[in-house]
């Protein structure tokens, strides 16, 4: 027992090292793939609120950029609006839509905080679960999708970005069709990579990648990128796609999030055929 | 002044310069500015290694949670005051250390400074990358961050102490 308490004392400092730097990796491997705790994020209050006092300031270098964004976006939307169209037949008249049901609603909010130059970048939302926010939910701006909330705290939310290892969204060639998985190697922030495309059919260079909305996450067809270079996997039959992000992530300010209003009967109905196979 | 007063105020202001001001500058090639180390570096000779475990500890979990990298900045930091005490004993000069001064460059001159805490920065800083990128396959692109951040790191940390810090007298 006193050789015990003196080979404690003896390496007393590497102990409490170790113990510290245990809790310092495991904190780090762990929160990458599931966030236990607000705490330690920036969507806690005391760093939210100090974020946001940053961004009081730092938003208006970028004022005049972002307003003629929203403008465009603005124009493109009254486009669509009926006033903006002549009546060519006097009898047409609007009536209320059956045939189409609301399923997609969109939660504006500001990115207060960013990251671009590390391996895994978040960025801070300034509105929270008090405002309807849910890990989970897509982000996307006017030229593109940004990522996917992470983590939430009443008022403030972290939004895991596509510039990170592996978003997990499906996304597709607009043109074809074919199907890959979103991933960024973290040198670029401007380009990303697109894999698990099989290399039956050709691809052309500039085309457009968008989301698929298989997950229920982002709807179908928001812009993501386009493709920059095409390769092949050695010693496989799969393409290395590189594309260039629709979204400069450095830039972006404002976002909306995607809130799916049937997301709960569709995770309903995969369920049950989840049980279905398993007997 | 009071020494831990100095020292709060200090850790304060070297986290609020690292995550508001230095976490959002952008050079580009995966540079990433880091002067927090600085913090650890400047606690006087007599600090034993336990309290500089722990104070690096909460100045890491800190700076983490101010920038989502979830306990990255710990364990470098940790590393790096691990080390302080070793490096200092390999570059001692025959005399020994003041106890009571700080490892500034002011007071220990450049030469000392630059071999000591210029190990000590790189090792921070090749920890930090590598648990960053964790791939051996990028093992390149490791070092060249590593390679690219260190002077730039290491000459806002001098310029800091120019700057604000003054050279101790002891009689």
């Amino acid at each position: 027992m006193r050789n015990f308490i003196a080979f404690i004392k003896h390496f007393r400092n590497v102990l409490i090292f170790a113990l510290l730097q245990g809790i310092a990796l495991s904190l780090y491997f762990t929160f990458v793939q599931f966030p236990r705790t607000q705490y330690l994020t920036t969507a806690a209050s005391i760093q939210g609120s100090i974020l946001e006092a940053r961004n009081g300031i730092t938003k208006h270098f970028n004022l005049s950029k972002n307003n003629v964004r929203l403008q465009k976006e603005n124009i493109e939307l009254l486009e669509e609006l009926p006033k903006s169209f002549i009546k060519l037949e006097g009898k047409l008249v609007k009536i209320d839509d059956t045939l189409h049901r609301q399923q997609y609603e969109y939660i504006p909010g500001i990115i207060i905080n960013s990251t671009h130059s590390k391996r895994e970048n978040y960025f801070t939302l300034n509105i929270g679960s008090s405002q309807g926010i849910k890990r989970g939910m897509g982000v996307f701006s006017t030229n593109g999708i940004v990522g996917v909330i992470h983590n939430t705290s009443e008022h403030y939310a972290v939004i895991k970005t596509c510039l990170t290892k592996k978003l997990n969204t499906s996304i597709m060639l607009e043109k074809t069709g074919q199907q890959g998985f979103l991933e960024w190697d973290g040198v670029n922030a401007r380009k990303g990579s697109m894999t698990g495309v099989s290399n039956d059919l050709k691809i052309k260079k500039w085309a457009k990648v968008v989301t698929r909305g298989g997950g229920g996450i982002f709807p179908r067809g928001l812009p993501v990128g386009k493709i920059s270079r095409v390769e092949v996997v050695e010693g496989e039959s799969l393409w290395d796609l590189t594309m260039i992000f629709a979204e400069d992530f450095r830039k972006v300010q404002n976002v909306y999030i995607i809130k799916n209003l049937l997301l709960d009967e569709q995770r309903d109905i995969e369920k049950q055929t989840d049980y279905e196979d398993q007997e | 002044m009071n020494k831990l007063l100095k020292n709060s105020l200090r850790f304060v202001l070297f986290l609020l310069v690292q995550t508001l001001i230095l976490n959002q500058i952008e050079i580009g090639f995966g540079i990433q500015l880091m002067i927090y180390p600085l913090f650890i570096m400047l606690l006087s000779f007599d600090t034993g290694v336990l309290s500089l475990l722990a104070i690096s500890f909460t100045l890491g979990i800190c700076i983490d949670a101010f920038s989502n990298t979830f306990g990255l900045h710990t364990s470098s930091l940790l590393v790096f005051s691990f080390l302080r005490p070793v490096i200092f004993k390999l570059f001692d000069s025959r005399e020994g250390y003041d106890l009571l001064l700080e490892p500034t460059v002011l007071n220990m001159g450049n030469g000392w400074f630059i071999k000591s805490f210029g190990s000590l920065l790189l090792i921070h800083h090749f920890w930090f990358y590598l648990l960053e990128m964790f791939k051996l396959n990028d093992m390149g692109y490791v070092l060249q961050k590593t390679v690219y951040s260190l002077p730039l790191s290491f000459f806002l940390c001098v310029l800091l102490q120019y700057l604000f810090v003054n050279k101790q007298y002891t009689k």
